[in-house]
């Protein structure tokens, strides 16, 4: 990430009362597409607020400041995948290289161009890592960072604060205690959360941009020598809220992935800055 | 006129730095950064098909596949690291000195940093002299948030940042063969360079006829 992309001006700009002819104009129309472009279709705004991570150091901040993002409403589908393989043939089934996906990418599907017994309107999975990381690459998106996810996904249906929503907390026990069904249903056909966002929970897992920066390993446990030498500043993390099991067992999932892995029920959505 | 007068010192003086430093030699540079041995397309699971840039601690931006041709010796780690980057690093010591001459000459060592920030290549060069790495063996690299996120994945290291801007990060060493593919990988700080040393000899071993 550069940071260096050219600012649009700030939405405040929307509408001003123009003060200089020529200039003003100029501004105007230059806040217009600022405007525009921060309406992105099928897109949700998630405004700035504050994450506490699941695990941290001793020193650690107990909060990250979330700036705003814009956030994928629901997962990409197969059929937003199909396209994006058309255009980029290196990642069809049968062209793509195995250090960046390994053999079951998209082997729930007819072929290298044919969706097969699967329905478009379903979230895509069996991709690794890079496939997700390229197509958000392809749509001018990226994948959300893991802070930005867990920020997003801990919206409730009503409130900002999921915590506060029971009907919210019920749901999300609901899902992480169910196996993945057999048939996913089509991505977007769950609730959305207050900001607009469906299918955090309850449809697939989803990859994120830094899905490596778990340091727990796979059977956590903290107090033993060989996790010191494993992970460097291991010995001081620990964990603020044991009763958040979802988030565990996601940390716990991203923990165990590697980038070329493909999963049945792991898809991705795309983030992106307003 | 004065403007004449220092363009035409600017260029007097950019012809001068053009002359100044007598152009290195190949044993001067770092294996990253002297020319390419011959190399057709990398494999499907070579690390090489990686696009990424990267920039030494010499200054120079290179392409992960300059390093193609000899087996690399991988460990991720950031200079301003207190508790397991300098073991990593001696680790890794540990490991040339136990190579025997002749493997020791067929192989490279590399060292990728985390932090982006800090790690410029002037950094870098400081670790190396601190360290004595030695130039004709030892690659020191930096890179982008992305690629570096990107190159720990294909390695399968994690890491994450802490508020101090220090790395939590997991210790591997990764032993790639001449074309980039992983050919073995040892996690863990201090477990001795024998299994590291066995697989390097394997790699470097002439080819039976």
């Amino acid at each position: 990430m550069t940071g260096e992309t050219p600012v649009p001006l700030p939405p405040a700009r929307c509408g001003r009362p123009r003060e200089v002819a020529n200039l003003a104009y100029i501004v105007a129309a230059l806040a217009l597409l600022a405007c525009a472009g921060a309406a992105e279709p099928g897109m949700a705004l998630v405004p700035a607020g504050k994450y506490a991570p699941l695990f941290r150091g001793e020193k650690d901040a107990k909060e990250i400041a979330v700036v705003p993002f814009l956030l994928d409403e629901r997962p990409v589908t197969n059929g937003e995948f199909l396209t994006f393989v058309r255009e980029n043939p290196k990642w069809q089934r049968s062209q793509v290289k195995r250090l960046f996906a390994d053999e079951r990418y998209l082997s729930h599907w007819g072929g290298d161009l044919d969706l097969g017994k699967v329905d478009a309107a379903q979230p895509v999975t069996h991709v690794s890592w890079f496939a997700a990381k390229s197509f958000a690459a392809w749509r001018g998106r990226r994948l959300p960072t893991t802070v930005e996810w867990e920020f997003a996904a801990s919206a409730g249906f009503t409130v900002a604060e999921g915590t506060k929503d029971p009907e919210f907390q019920k749901s999300i026990a609901r899902w992480y205690g169910t196996p993945s069904p057999d048939v996913l249903p089509a991505a977007g056909s769950g609730r959305a959360n207050i900001h607009g966002i469906r299918d955090l929970h309850g449809l697939v897992w989803e990859w994120t941009s830094d899905f490596n920066s778990a340091i727990v390993t796979g059977d956590a446990r903290g107090d033993t020598g060989l996790e010191r030498n494993l992970f460097c500043g291991a010995g001081s993390l620990g964990t603020k809220d044991t009763g958040n099991f979802p988030a565990f067992m996601r940390f716990g999932l991203r923990s165990s992935l590697k980038a070329s892995y493909t999963v049945r029920n792991l898809g991705f959505r795309c983030a992106k800055a307003p | 006129m004065k403007f004449l007068i220092s363009l035409l010192a600017i260029q007097t003086a950019a012809a001068l730095a053009a002359d100044a430093p007598a152009p290195k030699k190949d044993a001067e540079l770092p294996p990253c950064c002297r020319p390419a041995l011959p190399a057709g397309k990398p494999t499907d699971r070579s690390l090489y098909q990686l696009d990424s840039t990267w920039t030494s601690d010499v200054g120079r931006k290179v392409k992960l596949s300059v390093l193609r041709g000899r087996p690399q010796v991988v460990a991720m780690f950031f200079s301003n690291c207190e508790y397991a980057c300098p073991i990593l690093v001696n680790d890794l010591r540990k490991l040339e000195a136990a190579l025997p001459k002749d493997v020791l000459a067929k192989v490279d060592f590399a060292l990728v940093s985390f932090d982006t920030k800090r790690d410029t290549p002037e950094t870098l060069a400081a670790f190396r002299k601190k360290e004595k790495l030695p130039v004709a063996s030892w690659t020191l690299l930096r890179g982008v948030e992305d690629d570096v996120r990107e190159l720990a994945a294909l390695l399968g290291i994690n890491y994450a940042q802490d508020a101090r801007g220090q790395f939590a990060h997991s210790n591997v060493i990764t032993v790639l063969n001449a074309e980039g593919e992983i050919a073995f990988q040892q996690a863990g700080l201090g477990q001795g360079p024998a299994a590291l040393a066995a697989e390097i000899a394997k790699l470097t071993a002439p080819k039976k006829p």
